[in-house]
């Protein structure tokens, strides 16, 4: 891609970004929102393939919608209150509208059609930050409106997630759209629990971003787009393979890797609230995405097609080491113990 | 005068009904002609005349008279034109899905006429959209900023994807 052209995205990325993230005013929330929409349209259709031509304008189209949701939502807002702050979004229409808007950002059911498509066609770090510095404005303002928002409809968004994001990732062979799926399942829980501390989603969220941007960087360095092209790359990179397990049981969420600790922070937080049934229900759901995160995992390490066992690594890679890759990693493995520490971070 | 702001509204409505139920660009122009100039008297009536004003030069002016040059370039040998059953059961469609919004969302209440709006008060003694638009550019001038990058970024962002491509759309391949 033209370098001056890539600049300007890049940093009307972090310019959108920001102002979102420091607005108390929606007018300036949604410029911000619609800065960052605009800004990734052309890293997404970069390849020019038709794939993602395609996605970039199913991108476009959802996003331009919800943002004009938000700017209703923040209008009839105005219109009964005569504010604007964020913070004070007492108008029940308008909490409605916010809360749909959202869903449709960030890809929550039923307006999650759009984002395994989208990241099928754009390439594999344009889908990282699609992933999570995308959804990282939507969340703040979910966050600082989140005591306003009926807790009936975001308890249902958030298990129809988990529900959906499991189920459907079952039958994907494509690495982006099972990451795909991975993030809304990984959504619908930072959802159930914005109601009742709103913390807690902001910490899953960190949690999620840094074990999803794990998996994308080690996907782009093996460039393993499909599960077929993931059962023979162990012989270039064995260690990176036997990381990417790892990484891959930590995003499931399984003691004792990192992915465990928002599972069990809002599992904890749900059944103090007297949430039991939520909570039973949504960890019984991301169950489903256990297995398509086991196969992946498989894949990665175990299956050894069509060589024999005594096969060796290629003896002659070309790979260099990534630090990036690497701290990461360790950090997506190992933070469970830091459980106290981070709690009190966020 | 109320009745005609109202009659205002629903040509507004039909404009945007008309660019909306897709037909082809040189006919659904004059949607967007019909709806920006009934949406400038809608904000003469809101008693902002300048932001009125600006609307008509810039977006009629400007923006319009751009986008029927280019359109023109980019030409289509067999244009839908409104006598095409698909424009019409699109509009037919449209019209439905609304009054089944109001009648559901019980948005009646919303229906008031006179809104009352506060020209000039207190230390305001210039009307509220000309010291609004001083104050874009005095204690404003960050959202100044900021929206002219914005304009500027759309731009760039078009230029990039039409970038290469012949004829100059966003086709593809």
């Amino acid at each position: 891609m033209n370098p001056h052209a890539k600049l300007i995205s890049t940093m009307s990325l972090i310019m959108g970004t920001s102002i979102t993230m420091s607005s108390n005013h929606w007018i300036l929330a949604w410029t911000g929102l619609e800065v960052n929409t605009l800004a990734i349209i052309p890293l997404i259709s970069k390849s020019h393939h038709p794939r993602a031509i395609e996605a970039a304008i199913k991108y476009f189209l959802t996003q331009s919608t919800a943002s004009a949701l938000i700017l209703f939502s923040s209008l009839t807002n105005a219109w009964s209150t005569g504010q604007w702050d964020i913070t004070q979004l007492n108008n029940p229409t308008s909490c409605l509208l916010l809360t749909m808007a959202i869903a449709i950002k960030l890809g929550l059911v039923p307006f999650h059609f759009w984002f395994p498509e989208v990241l099928q066609g754009s390439s594999m770090t344009t889908a990282l930050l699609l992933s999570t510095l995308m959804k990282l404005p939507p969340i703040t303002l979910l966050f600082m409106s989140s005591q306003s928002l009926n807790p009936a409809l975001l308890t249902t968004l958030a298990i129809s997630s988990a529900l959906v994001g499991g189920w459907m990732g079952l039958n994907q062979t494509q690495t982006r759209k099972i990451l795909a799926f991975s993030s809304i399942s990984h959504l619908g829980w930072m959802i159930a629990i914005i109601i009742y501390d709103p913390h807690l989603t902001i910490l899953t969220f960190a949690l999620y971003s840094l074990m999803t941007t794990t998996m994308f960087l080690s996907l782009t360095q093996i460039k393993v787009l499909k599960l077929s092209t993931m059962l023979i790359s162990w012989t270039k990179t064995p260690m990176l393979n036997a990381t990417m397990m790892l990484a891959l049981l930590s995003l499931a969420g399984l003691p004792p890797l990192t992915g465990f600790m928002p599972k069990w922070l809002i599992i904890q937080e749900l059944t103090k609230q007297g949430m039991t049934p939520t909570a039973t229900t949504i960890t019984l759901l991301s169950l489903l995405g256990l297995f398509f995160y086991l196969r992946l995992a498989y894949h990665s390490t175990i299956m050894l097609p069509p060589n024999s066992s005594n096969h060796m690594k290629l003896w002659r890679t070309n790979k260099a080491s990534n630090t990036p890759t690497a701290i990461l990693s360790t950090l997506s493995i190992s933070l469970l113990p830091m459980t106290p520490l981070i709690t009190t971070m966020f | 005068m109320t009745y005609f702001v109202i009659f205002l509204g629903i040509c507004f409505m039909l404009g945007v009904l008309a660019v909306a139920s897709n037909p082809s660009p040189y006919y659904g122009v004059v949607g967007l002609v019909v709806a920006s100039v009934v949406g400038c008297g809608w904000l003469v009536n809101l008693g902002v005349s300048f932001i009125s004003l600006a609307l008509f030069m810039v977006y009629l002016g400007g923006m319009l008279v751009v986008f029927v040059y280019s359109v023109s370039l980019a030409a289509d040998p067999y244009p839908e034109a409104w006598g095409d059953w698909r424009v019409v059961g699109y509009g037919l469609g449209f019209i439905f899905v609304i009054y089944v919004g109001v009648v559901l969302g019980e948005l009646v209440e919303y229906w008031k006429v006179g809104v009352l709006t506060v020209d000039s008060a207190g230390v305001f003694f210039v009307r509220l959209d000309f010291s609004g638009v001083a104050m874009f550019y005095s204690c404003g001038v960050g959202l100044l900023l900021v929206a002219g990058w914005g304009l500027l970024l759309v731009l760039f962002v078009v230029l990039e994807l039409v970038r290469g491509l012949s004829r100059g759309a966003i086709r593809a391949v």
